[in-house]
C-alpha cells in the first residue's frame, strides 16, 4: 500500500498550472463558440449502467470499460463515451421538447487502456450534439462548425478530411462474406493495409464492388477522388453518399476551407454506429486525432426515440499539449501584501483594489514583515506592498 | 520543411530498408557510420530513428515518428492503432505452433500448455479454434519449454526449423506468415500526405 498512495492509477495524472491552463483555455475557446452558435450545455453522470452503455449502437468494447457494481450488485460504467448518455438523456429527459435540439458538453471520458503504452484512460472532450435534424444543411453546418472549432483551438494549422458511412457499406453487402469476413474487411481498409485487403478480396469473384473496395484505403484527397469511385459504384445508397460528398466539399470550398479539407472514402471505423457523413480533425505537429464526429441516426432508436443525429467531439487534451509554452513553473503574483499588526481589514481592501485594477496579488499569511519579505524574495514576487501605520509602500 | 521520420527496428529489417534507400540514390553513409546515435539523416527529406520492434510501433502511434518498419510479428502481438501501407517482402518468416516430434498435440483431453513470447498471438490462434490452453510467457529460448515439461508446445518464429529439429520438436502447424511492414502515423498520413505517397511509391517499384 505505502508504494502507491502517492501515485496516480496508469493512465490517469495530475495537470498542474501550465497543464490545466492550458486545457482550461482551449475548453473556454470551445464552449465560447458552441454557446455563441446556440448549444446550451448539459452534463451527465460520471456512471452508466453498463446495461445503457450496451444498448447503444456503439459497439464499446468490453474490455476497455472501467466497470464496478452498485448497491444492488448492478454492473456499472465509467462514462466511456459523450454521446450515449447523451442520448439515453435526450430520450428520456427531452422527449416532449421542440427538435431540433442542440447540445454541448465538457467533460471526462474514460477507457481502460492495457499495456504500457502511455495513452490517456481519463480524457477531457468538449462537443456538441444536433439532435433531431436530418439531412444536408445539418451536414453542412455542423461540418462548417467543426472547422471553426479546429480554428478555435488556436494551435496552428489543421486538417479536416469528410467521408461517408454507406460507400463502404452498401458495397460491402453487394459482396458475398460472411460477418467474419466483412468484418476483417473493414477493419483492413481502416488501416489501410492494402497487401492483407488484396489477399483477402483475391479469394472473391472479380466484381465492380470488389474493384472498389480495392481502391477504398487509397481514396484520400481532393474532390477527384470520387470521380475514381464513381464508375465502379452502382448502388443508389452509394451513390448518394458520393453526391452528398460532392456538394458538401463544394459547399466547404466556397466557405474558404479548400486548403484544409479532405475526403476519405476510407474511414469505416465504427461503421455500424455512424450512418452517414463522418469527418475528422487534424492539427499539424500531433500525431493524434483532434476531433472525430459523424451522423448516427440509429443512435436513438436504441432508446425508444427514432431521431437523427449528429455531432463531433474534441480531444481536448491533444490541444493542450500542443498549446502549453514549455513553463512547467508555478506562476509568481505580481505583488504580496503585508498587514502589520492590526491592518489586516485594510490589506483585505487594499487586495480587493488590486484585483479590480487587474493587478495579481497574494495576502502574506506571515507575522513579521521581515518574513514575508523573505518569502516574496524566494517566490520571485516583484513587490512587496505593506498595509500599516506608515501608510502603504 | 522538416523531414519525413522514419523508425526502422535495429538489425536486419534496418539494413534491408537502408538497401532499398540506396536503391533509390539517397544517401545512407551516416547512419551506416552511425557510431551510437539513434537519430539520424537520410539525404535531406528522411531522418532515420534506430529501434526496437515494439518501440518502433509506440513511437509511430504517437506521431513522434511519420512511417516505421516493423515485423508483422510485432505487430499482431503489440496491436495499435496505425496504418500497415506496405508488405515490404523481406524479414520473412511464419508464427507456428510446435511440439514434440513423438507425440500427438492435439489428442487427449488434457488442456495443454503452451509456452511463447507472444502470448497474444498464441491466446487469437487457440481462441479461433475454440481450444483453452494455459498459456506461460517465456523470454528467451522458448524451446525449453516442452525439453523441460513444462509446456506441451510452442509458438514461435520458425525461420528455417533448424533450432526446433535440433530440440526433437516439429512444427504441428503454420499459424501466420510475417514479413517487414511499412506503417505510418495515422494524422501523418494525412498532414504529409504528399511526401509519404511519393516514398511509398519509391518502395512499391523497388520491391
Amino acid at each position: 500500500m505505502q508504494q502507491t498512495i502517492f501515485t496516480t492509477p496508469a493512465g490517469m495524472q495530475d495537470l498542474l498550472f501550465e497543464e490545466s491552463r492550458a486545457r482550461r483555455q482551449v475548453e473556454k475557446n470551445l464552449t465560447d463558440l458552441f454557446a455563441g452558435r446556440g448549444f446550451a450545455e448539459v452534463m451527465t453522470p460520471g456512471m452508466e449502467f453498463a446495461r445503457t452503455v450496451a444498448a447503444s449502437s456503439a459497439a464499446m468494447p468490453e474490455e476497455e470499460l472501467y466497470k464496478l457494481t452498485d448497491t444492488r450488485g448492478r454492473l456499472l460504467v465509467a462514462r466511456p463515451d459523450n454521446t450515449i448518455p447523451i442520448a439515453r438523456m435526450v430520450a428520456s429527459r427531452l422527449r416532449g421538447e421542440i427538435f431540433p435540439v442542440r447540445l454541448y458538453y465538457a467533460q471526462t471520458v474514460y477507457t481502460l487502456n492495457h499495456g504500457l503504452y502511455g495513452h490517456r484512460d481519463e480524457e477531457f472532450q468538449v462537443g456538441v450534439e444536433l439532435l433531431g435534424a436530418g439531412g444536408a444543411k445539418a451536414d453542412l453546418e455542423m461540418i462548417a462548425l467543426a472547422a471553426s472549432a479546429m480554428k478555435a483551438c488556436e494551435a496552428g494549422d489543421f486538417r479536416l478530411e469528410i467521408g461517408h458511412a454507406d460507400v463502404f457499406n452498401s458495397l460491402i453487402g453487394e459482396l458475398p462474406v460472411s460477418d467474419d469476413d466483412r468484418a476483417t474487411i473493414r477493419e483492413l481498409i481502416e488501416n489501410k493495409n492494402y497487401a492483407a485487403l488484396n489477399t483477402a478480396l483475391d479469394a472473391l469473384p472479380e466484381s465492380d464492388a470488389v474493384r472498389a473496395i480495392r481502391l477504398l484505403p487509397r481514396l484520400f484527397g481532393g474532390e477527384e477522388v470520387l470521380e475514381t469511385l464513381r464508375p465502379l459504384i452502382g448502388s443508389p445508397a452509394a451513390v448518394a453518399a458520393l453526391d452528398s460528398l460532392s456538394s458538401l466539399y463544394r459547399a466547404l470550398v466556397a466557405l474558404g476551407l479548400g486548403d484544409q479539407l479532405m475526403i476519405d472514402l476510407g474511414m469505416v471505423h465504427r461503421n455500424d454506429y455512424y450512418t452517414g457523413v463522418i469527418f475528422r480533425g487534424y492539427l499539424e505537429g500531433s500525431g493524434e486525432i483532434i476531433l472525430s464526429g459523424g451522423r448516427y441516426d440509429n443512435l436513438l432508436s436504441r432508446y425508444g426515440m427514432d431521431m437523427p443525429a449528429i455531432g463531433f467531439a474534441i480531444h481536448v487534451d491533444s490541444v493542450a499539449k500542443l498549446r502549453q509554452s514549455g513553463d512547467a513553473s508555478r506562476p509568481v503574483p505580481q505583488v504580496l501584501i503585508h498587514a502589520e499588526a492590526g491592518f489586516e481589514t485594510a490589506a483585505l481592501a487594499e487586495a480587493e483594489a488590486m484585483l479590480a485594477d487587474g493587478v495579481v496579488c497574494e495576502v502574506s499569511p506571515f507575522e513579521t514583515t521581515e518574513q514575508a519579505r523573505a518569502y516574496a524574495e524566494s517566490r520571485g514576487i516583484s513587490r512587496l506592498w505593506t498595509v500599516g501605520e506608515e501608510g502603504n509602500e | 520543411m522538416k523531414p519525413l521520420r522514419i523508425a526502422l527496428t535495429k538489425g536486419r529489417l534496418e539494413s534491408k530498408t537502408l538497401d532499398l534507400f540506396d536503391q533509390m540514390g539517397l544517401d545512407t553513409s551516416v547512419v551506416r557510420n552511425k557510431g551510437r546515435r539513434l537519430i539520424l539523416p537520410v539525404g535531406d527529406s528522411i531522418e532515420v530513428v534506430l529501434a526496437k520492434a515494439a518501440d518502433v510501433i509506440t513511437y509511430v502511434e504517437h506521431g513522434v515518428c511519420d512511417l516505421g518498419v516493423v515485423g508483422k510479428d510485432t505487430i499482431t502481438e503489440a496491436g495499435g492503432s496505425f496504418y500497415e501501407l506496405l508488405d515490404l517482402g523481406f524479414g520473412k518468416c511464419r508464427f507456428a505452433l510446435a511440439a514434440p516430434k513423438d507425440k500427438e498435440f492435439f489428442g487427449g483431453y488434457a488442456t495443454k500448455t503452451i509456452a511463447s513470447k507472444y502470448p497474444n498471438v498464441t491466446a487469437a490462434y487457440f481462441a479461433k479454434k475454440n481450444m483453452d490452453v494455459r498459456i506461460i510467457k517465456i523470454e528467451g529460448s522458448v524451446e525449453l519449454a516442452p525439453l523441460l515439461d513444462l509446456a506441451d508446445g510452442i509458438v514461435d518464429i520458425v525461420e528455417t526449423g533448424s533450432t526446433l529439429k535440433e530440440n526433437g520438436l516439429e512444427v504441428v502447424e503454420e499459424v501466420m506468415p510475417i514479413s517487414a511492414r511499412l506503417i505510418a502515423n495515422t494524422a501523418a498520413l494525412k498532414l504529409r500526405k504528399a511526401e509519404i505517397e511519393a516514398l511509398l511509391d519509391q518502395f512499391e517499384k523497388l520491391l
